[in-house]
């Protein structure tokens, strides 16, 4: 028995109220963890879907060139010393960067031009899986290549080369078989044909050589500039792009989602300490005569405004614990409605439990602040004169 | 030993008929019963608070053993209702939701320390003290009117005051259980409490050896038996 005595009693009596009070506060703290879970896993599932749609970081060899061209017609570069990368010593230094995790793809390219038929065509070497990875918004007619002498056309480089699923076509003195063409994508890739980067790399003599290579980065926990700087730790002697438009459009998305959940969050927690500032203001009018007693038997005010805040925090940790705990129920079956986090994982997270309650400990503190200060200023005398 | 020296309170500083205290001085010698009497407004409780600090004179000065009360700090004041002084209330003002020997225990919750097994013995023993042997786990809403002034005055006791103030102790209770409050009062007076209690009641005043009686905020008659 001690100064925890008054405020845990009386709670109980007031049980009703108590309850209450709880499940506003509760609800409150629900609507937060729900929300904050919610825009977590979606946030982290639209970026695995936007990177989906292509690489974020170029890697090239550091070379000297101009760009030739002007008002809009490129005609080409102007190379004066070509380079290329080693391609299992890059692909390895790329997975070794502290943020190895936010890699999602390496695609290594190697390219070469080559006659077919007397019409000049690029063949860009790939590596199918990563590649298909960063590349799914490709629609293949046909199949995608399992062998090493099959390769994709692009839909232009098919038709003016007349191939087409199932073909065969010679490249370098080795026959290849189309397993699939590529629908339109109104990009680059409509020019080329793709085959696998080793097969490639055999036939020009260049084995382990590449002229770039595309990496997809989940920028979500950390910046992209963060990302670029452990590369070109790793990898010094070469050129690191990340293209700041593609990743800062997904980080926008991705921080439009969060940022409508925390003023959501904001808005909802305000409404929940003032329904609690309220409820302690009430507790302190009704109990004045209470007060002007434990004054009158030696409580100080900082007891008295301890034993209000105490009533505060008590409430809080109890909606906490049911409002994380329901907020986390929300939110899988929100997830489970909108067919939101099919990449993302959802789990229960202790550590995330123990920051909410404290934090819904201070706010809850906090908020009844102004009515704990108000009851330590009852003059004991004040509260039982007027009775 | 309490003296009060010219003692002025106003409710309403900007009225001066407004004084329920107009130059009080008096004396209360350490283990008297002293028994302040006058009509309703005369300042009766107005003296009790002002002399048990929960109010703060005007003007003038009050000593206790010396040391003016006026010039204690907050601090000061707190640990002296907790020990030297305890008070009784016309409506005994318990914890509704606290039994009788929580709410004699009342005065030892004031820190997060648990409250000694030596405390709980006190208590029950001031408890049996005032008649509620086997009634310490009784809700106040489960006890007389008298009870629970009983109660009142075991939370009052187990301080162990040097100095009891009650106001109006018996005002809510019938002839029976005022007799009998008073009697306890008495008893505890004589083993050397000093009392100083707020009466209107003739009959009770009459067992005072000291009565103070008040008229419109001033000292009319001191009288002694």
């Amino acid at each position: 028995m001690n100064i925890v005595t008054i405020p845990l009693r009386n709670l109980r009596r007031k049980g009703l109220r108590t309850l209450l009070m709880a499940i506003v506060f509760g609800i409150g703290i629900m609507a937060v963890v729900a929300l904050n879970y919610l825009s977590k896993t979606v946030g982290e599932s639209l970026e695995k879907k936007l990177s989906a749609y292509g690489a974020n970081i170029l890697i090239t060899p550091r070379t000297e060139h101009l760009a030739v061209g002007y008002g809009g017609m490129q005609l080409g570069d102007v190379s004066y010393d070509i380079k290329y990368l080693r391609e299992r010593e890059t692909v390895d230094a790329i997975r070794s960067i502290g943020h190895k995790d936010r890699i999602s793809a390496i695609a290594p390219k190697f390219a070469v031009f080559e006659k077919v038929g007397g019409k000049p065509v690029a063949l860009i070497g790939v590596d199918w899986e990563p590649e298909l990875g960063i590349k799914s918004y490709w629609v293949v007619r046909g199949a995608t290549p399992k062998a090493a002498d099959e390769l994709l056309a692009g839909h232009k480089a098919a038709s003016a080369l007349g191939l087409d699923t199932g073909a065969t076509v010679v490249l370098r003195g080795a026959t290849f078989r189309v397993a699939g063409v590529i629908e339109p994508t109104g990009s680059e890739d409509d020019n080329v044909l793709f085959l696998d980067v080793h097969a490639l790399q055999r036939l020009s003599s260049a084995e382990n050589m590449v002229h770039f290579v595309e990496v997809a980065a989940l920028c979500a926990g950390c910046p992209i500039e963060e990302i670029t700087a452990q590369l070109a730790e790793k990898l010094p002697d070469v050129e690191i792009t990340a293209m700041q438009q593609v990743v800062k459009q997904r980080m926008m998305t991705v921080g439009f989602v969060k940022d409508l959940a925390l003023s959501v969050s904001v808005v909802i927690l305000l409404t929940a300490c003032v329904m609690i500032a309220l409820s302690i203001f009430s507790s302190v009018n009704e109990r004045k005569q209470e007060i002007g007693v434990l004054r009158a038997v030696g409580f100080s005010r900082a007891s008295i405004f301890f034993l209000f805040s105490l009533e505060a925090l008590l409430v809080g940790v109890v909606a906490g614990v049911l409002g994380y705990a329901g907020g986390f129920v929300v939110s899988v079956k929100m997830l489970g409605m909108l067919d939101l986090a099919k990449d993302a994982t959802l789990a229960f997270d202790f550590g995330h439990l123990g920051v909410t309650l404290a934090a819904v400990a201070a706010l809850a503190t906090a908020a009844s602040a102004w009515p704990a200060l108000k009851a330590a200023r009852v003059e004991p005398s004040q509260a039982l004169i007027m009775l | 030993m309490l003296v009060v020296e010219n003692v002025v309170k106003a409710y309403d500083p900007t009225v001066s008929e407004a004084k329920a205290l107009d130059g009080v001085s008096l004396t209360i010698p350490q283990g008297v019963f002293a028994c302040i009497v006058g009509r309703s407004g005369s300042g009766k409780s107005t003296l009790l608070n002002v002399l048990s600090t929960l109010l703060k004179p005007d003007a003038g000065r009050i000593l206790y053993n010396g040391r003016d009360l006026g010039r204690m700090s907050e601090h000061e004041l707190d640990t002296l209702r907790s020990s030297d002084f305890s008070m009784i209330f016309q409506l005994h003002h318990l914890l509704p939701y606290l039994t009788a020997l929580e709410n004699v225990l009342v005065p030892f919750m004031k820190g997060l320390k648990p409250i000694s097994a030596e405390r709980r013995k006190t208590a029950v023993a001031c408890l049996e003290r005032v008649g509620l042997a086997g009634k310490h786990d009784r809700l106040p809403g489960k006890l007389s009117g008298g009870e629970q002034q009983r109660v009142a005055i075991a939370r009052a006791l187990v301080v162990s005051p040097r100095v009891l103030f009650a106001d109006e102790p018996t005002g809510s209770l019938d002839k029976k259980t005022g007799d009998a409050v008073m009697a306890l009062l008495k008893e505890l007076n004589a083993e050397g409490i000093t009392m100083v209690m707020v009466s209107h009641q003739a009959e009770y005043a009459a067992l005072a050896s000291q009565v103070i009686e008040l008229e419109d905020g001033r000292v009319k008659r001191p009288a002694w038996r």
